[in-house]
């Protein structure tokens, strides 16, 4: 039958999944307001990542689900990464181009009224 | 039995089918609103590998203390959604519909915090874009001593992002809202509950979406 297919998640499971939920949120806070130096990026964000798989896999089921729903989320995080690696590979290699202080873009000096050059 | 072959589509083999076709059409809707939300965020990210000092001083204007109300609030929301389902595949309704007035109390909760976040930004002249001109001293932050270069960038980002996520929270918060009145009417079964599902996984990325903003925005 239909609804014997449907996996349903013990309440123990969902309670334990809120609760380190909770504690990982705490656990961020604080290792934030201490200054970890080059760490608190990382640590933060490997703390929400940890936190966002423990949502998808448990609370949006995608460990009991048909394996063809992790595929597309899987696919659509790679191509985030895609989206950012391509990005910073221009961003983070332009020198000067990407660092001027607001005073350098504007015109510093009038416009030349030469012909623009003909193609 | 006679319940279930009215939910059931003719061009279905099966509730199973049904169901599994229905989610991962879901699932793909939500992967769009994943990369809808990668954009801000790598906006975000080249902002903040150019001008990394400027947003870790324009984020202490943020209050943590109100970001981690709203993570905990949405947690909460999403742990009351998941118990949902659970019920709801029980066949024991009274229990969802009280639970899905939860989350959509939990949403109210946190649109609440939201406006007060807004409005005290306001008050004192973050903006996004031209209008920004921060003004007046809070908890001993002097905010005119925030008005720097690339400040702006980041508080634009900031409204952006949350703006969007907080229209996100209002859909969800609609959504519920028929969810209950459906609940109300009998309208789910263990066999057919294929919208409490699929607004399910929706608010379930909305808070994973919040589960990224609220270190990137106030804490880091």
């Amino acid at each position: 039958m239909a609804q014997g297919h449907h996996h349903i998640i013990p309440l123990r499971t969902l309670s334990i999944v809120f609760a380190i939920l909770l504690v990982l949120t705490v656990v961020t806070v604080i290792t934030a307001r201490i200054d970890l130096g080059a760490l608190n990026v990382p640590l933060a964000l490997s703390i929400a990542g940890f936190k966002a798989i423990l949502v998808a896999m448990i609370f949006m089921a995608l460990k009991y689900d048909n394996k063809v729903n992790l595929l597309a989320v899987v696919l659509g995080v790679v191509f985030v990464v895609v989206f950012l690696a391509l990005t910073f590979a221009d961003t983070e290699f332009r020198g000067n181009l990407g660092i001027t202080e607001p005073a350098i873009t504007e015109p510093v000096s009038e416009p030349s009224d030469k012909e623009p050059p003909s193609h | 039995m006679s319940s279930a072959d009215t939910t059931l589509k003719h061009y279905f083999v099966s509730h199973e089918q049904q169901f599994d076709a229905a989610k991962l059409g879901m699932w793909l809707f939500l992967v769009t609103e994943i990369l809808l939300f990668a954009g801000m965020f790598v906006a975000y990210a080249v902002y903040r590998s150019w001008h990394p000092e400027v947003f870790l001083q324009a984020s202490e204007l943020l209050d943590w203390r109100l970001g981690a109300l709203n993570t905990v609030v949405l947690l909460a929301s999403s742990f009351t959604v998941a118990l949902s389902i659970h019920y709801v595949q029980k066949g024991q309704n009274d229990k969802v519909f009280l639970l899905i007035i939860l989350t959509l109390l939990c949403a109210a909760a946190f649109m609440v915090v939201k406006y007060f976040e807004y409005s005290d930004k306001f008050s004192h002249g973050i903006f996004p874009g031209a209008g920004f001109d921060p003004h007046g001293i809070i908890d001993g932050k002097d905010y005119s001593k925030y008005n720097v270069p690339f400040a702006p960038q980041f508080f634009s980002i900031y409204f952006v992002m949350t703006g969007i996520h907080g229209v996100h929270v209002l859909v969800g918060m609609g959504m519920f809202g028929w969810l209950a009145t459906r609940v109300a009417r009998g309208h789910f079964s263990p066999q057919w509950y294929t919208p409490v599902e699929l607004t399910g996984l929706y608010w379930h990325l909305v808070d994973i979406i919040w589960i990224f903003l609220f270190p990137l925005l106030y804490l880091i």
